[in-house]
């Protein structure tokens, strides 16, 4: 990175006058140093010697400093070489034509050479620039191709085209109305606020740039993609030279192709990935729809099948059908309502409205009310409850948690038979409140712990026990909406054993001492 | 005992489940009166002077709450409000504009004859307030001793636990709203302190039921508000 840095403080430096000025100076102080090293040599060299020596500093100083100072330093040799070492000495004037000769031949040569080192010195800051440029573009696509989100993709844009062109700058993208407008993310310390959106809204339109725009500070560029123009960045003007030079717009818009391709990539991705969850959905809706027209008819069936024959065979009747029938028909009417209680649960559950109502409780309450509704079913099952005398209050939403207890509860009495004991325990630590429903069931068949929190999931399909397989599915939507957990293990001695944890965020008020009245 | 047979008015909009009721209550030696939207109800409960109201909240004319709030403003009698499942702030919310009890569809005729009997018997021990003694299962409450038993022990209350404790007692069947609970033992400014009821009713109960995470006396009525039973469940 350091290297890359250093390339980029050297970008524009031939247009800085401090730099040509010392150059001018190199011009002049070579060849008096040669001139120097020359004078004691001067009785054993040759005139011609001396002149390559001084052609050798023009050729240097072309290489280093570039045309105009060594073209001075051909001429600064020139001098010194005939005032120095063509007799007469110490006098400008050159008696030998030999050494004129020489002297004019050196000059031709040292323009020669140095109009050469110029060239090659421009081609080399052309490829250092195209170098730059290059690693710049590849460190942006580099980054581009790791982003998944328009989020990122833009962040890393903006970051992008402030370190190479050096301006606040920032992207803007049309609302559902097609009116350009700021997005909704908080800017970053180098995006630009203050865009005038008139002009980005034109630029938008007509995915062109305005061609006049007299004054302006910013820039606005057209994001072109394939299927439309998809925003508009605008970068501030900061480094003229920096921007409106031919190569540095290309570069720009090498950019913002790149910036682009990637949004479009990222829209993409975002609509196959849409289009997936639809499916998803679309069989997670079916399967719902074939458990519940199983499940709904099924009692139906016997309500409707009941009270017709009630309806239209009253008189032949005897008491005792009839009241088999009506029996029948309650019976499959509460288990309807049953289901559709969970459904609709579900569903509220599902649609994300469920908004906590969490207010502080005491834990054996939660318990003690879910005992309460499942009373008659409870009747003949022993149920032990564990629990500390003063548990400290939990913030809930009591009503969700007694729901969650009510279809464990609900479910240890269904799949565990008759005589066997439920065990309720519940623990507080300060982090977490833990509930633990134990039953002398079968258990679960390892592989499918996981699976029976999965909506409509039932081990045995067919079963003669009710349930659309929904309990448990909401015990773990409740769960995870107070932010914790819930699994299944089997119990050592038989039985399942469900278990949640619920994180506790906020430590329990205090009261006031009672005062005595 | 001005009438012998009580009148009811039932507001209920769905016809099937009206003319359920209707044969069910008239069945049991109610008269009944029927409207099919609120505003026929308020009109009836005006004119007629009906004994008990049996609101459906969800009208399709007006507001089932405003519907309550209106008839409180010149009306005592007893409202028993029947509502959708799983909208206990509903249910809160009826109950705290003051409505008596409440019942979600789908229930049980049977329950709601019960808790019928419950208001009408309530209305008739009124004016004198609850009896001086209330009695349920083992447990005994005299309310101007305040002195409280279980079986033969008796249990010594702190002020605000014989406070909350008696709230409850004088609307004994009837569940009674955190909101009414904290209002009417703390103070209206103690509304929203939730904490301090579920304290007071964990040491309460700790205190008088045998089992506090099976209560048999106090019990919860999740998200909405306390019972006191008044009869004992089996």
């Amino acid at each position: 990175m350091k290297s890359i840095s250093k390339v980029t403080e050297k970008k524009f430096d031939r247009q800085d006058s401090e730099f040509s000025y010392i150059y001018w100076l190199w011009g002049i102080t070579v060849p008096l140093l040669l001139t120097l090293i020359d004078w004691p040599f001067r009785q054993i060299l040759t005139p011609s010697n001396i002149l390559l020596v001084y052609l050798l500093g023009v050729f240097f100083v072309a290489i280093r400093f570039g045309l105009w100072p060594s073209i001075l330093a051909a001429l600064v040799s020139a001098a010194a070489f005939a005032f120095f070492f063509a007799p007469p000495i110490f006098s400008f004037a050159i008696a030998d034509p030999e050494n004129l000769v020489g002297l004019a031949v050196m000059l031709l040569v040292g323009a020669v050479t140095s109009n050469l080192a110029e060239n090659v010195r421009t081609q080399t800051r052309v490829a250092e620039h195209r170098e730059r440029r290059a690693a710049a573009l590849y460190r942006l696509s580099k980054e581009l191709a790791e982003a998944r989100l328009e989020t990122e993709i833009i962040e890393i844009g903006v970051r992008h085209i402030h370190a190479e062109f050096g301006g606040l700058n920032t992207f803007l993208f049309s609302d559902r109305n097609g009116l350009v407008c700021y997005p909704d993310e908080p800017p970053l310390d180098i995006s630009l606020l203050g865009a005038d959106l008139g002009v980005a809204q034109w630029v938008f339109d007509n995915g062109q740039m305005p061609s006049t725009l007299a004054n302006a500070t910013a820039m606005y560029v057209p994001l072109n993609g394939s299927t439309g123009t998809l925003g508009v960045l605008v970068l501030e003007q900061v480094n003229l030279p920096g921007i409106t030079l031919p190569e540095q717009r290309q570069l720009l818009d090498t950019f913002v192709n790149q910036i682009v391709h990637t949004l479009e990539r990222a829209n993409l991705a975002e609509k196959a990935k849409d289009a997936t969850l639809k499916m998803q959905a679309k069989t997670l809706r079916n399967s719902l729809l074939s458990s519940i027209s199983h499940d709904l008819r099924t009692p139906l069936a016997t309500i409707v099948g009941a009270a017709s024959t009630l309806e239209t065979d009253e008189e032949r009747l005897t008491k005792d059908t009839r009241r088999k029938l009506v029996g029948a028909i309650s019976e499959e009417a509460q288990r309807m309502s049953e289901l559709t209680t969970k459904i609709l649960e579900m569903a509220r559950l599902e649609a994300g409205e469920v908004v906590l109502n969490r207010q502080w409780y005491a834990p054996e309450e939660i318990v003690g009310s879910a005992l309460r509704r499942l009373d008659k079913k409870l009747k003949n099952r022993q149920v032990n409850v564990h629990m500390a005398d003063n548990l400290a209050l939990i913030h809930v939403d009591a009503v969700l948690l007694q729901q969650v207890m009510v279809n464990l509860l609900d479910n240890a009495d269904k799949y565990s038979p008759a005589g066997l004991p439920i065990d309720i325990s519940v623990g507080t630590t300060p982090f977490s409140l833990s509930i633990t429903v134990a039953d002398r069931g079968q258990g679960i068949p390892e592989g499918l712990q996981q699976k029976i929190f999965d909506k409509f999931f039932r081990i045995h399909t067919e079963s003669a026990q009710s349930g659309v397989g929904l309990g448990l599915s909401i015990c773990r939507a409740i769960v995870e909406a107070h932010g914790g957990e819930i699994q299944v293990t089997n119990r050592s001695g038989g039985g399942s054993m469900f278990q949640l944890h619920i994180p506790i965020l906020e430590c329990p008020p205090t009261i006031d001492p009672e005062e005595k009245d | 005992m001005k009438t012998t047979v009580p009148l009811l008015l039932l507001i209920e909009d769905d016809p099937q489940f009206r003319l359920l009721l209707r044969t069910t209550l008239e069945s049991q030696d109610y008269r009944v009166l029927t409207a099919a939207a609120g505003r026929d109800g308020l009109i009836e409960a005006r004119n007629q002077r009906p004994n008990l109201l049996i609101l459906d909240l969800g009208l399709p004319d007006i507001d089932g709450q405003d519907l309550i709030r209106r008839l409180r403003t010149w009306s005592e009698v007893p409202i028993i409000v029947l509502s959708a499942r799983d909208q206990e702030s509903d249910i809160t919310q009826a109950l705290d504009n003051g409505a008596d009890d409440y019942l979600t569809k789908p229930f049980s005729t049977a329950e709601l004859m019960s808790r019928i009997k419950a208001l009408l018997r309530r209305v008739a021990k009124l004016p004198g307030g609850a009896q001086e003694i209330f009695l349920v299962g083992e447990l005994k409450i005299e309310l101007t001793k305040r002195r409280v038993f279980v079986g033969e022990r008796e249990v010594h209350l702190t002020p605000i636990e014989f406070r909350l404790l008696s709230v409850l007692v004088r609307n004994a069947g009837f569940v009674v709203t955190h909101r009414q609970l904290l209002e009417k033992v703390w103070g209206a400014s103690y509304v929203e302190h939730s904490h301090y009821l579920r304290i007071y009713m964990g040491q309460l109960r700790h205190k008088i039921e045998s089992d506090p995470a099976r209560p048999r006396y106090l019990l919860t009525e999740a998200g909405v508000g306390y019972r006191l039973c008044e009869e004992e469940i089996q």
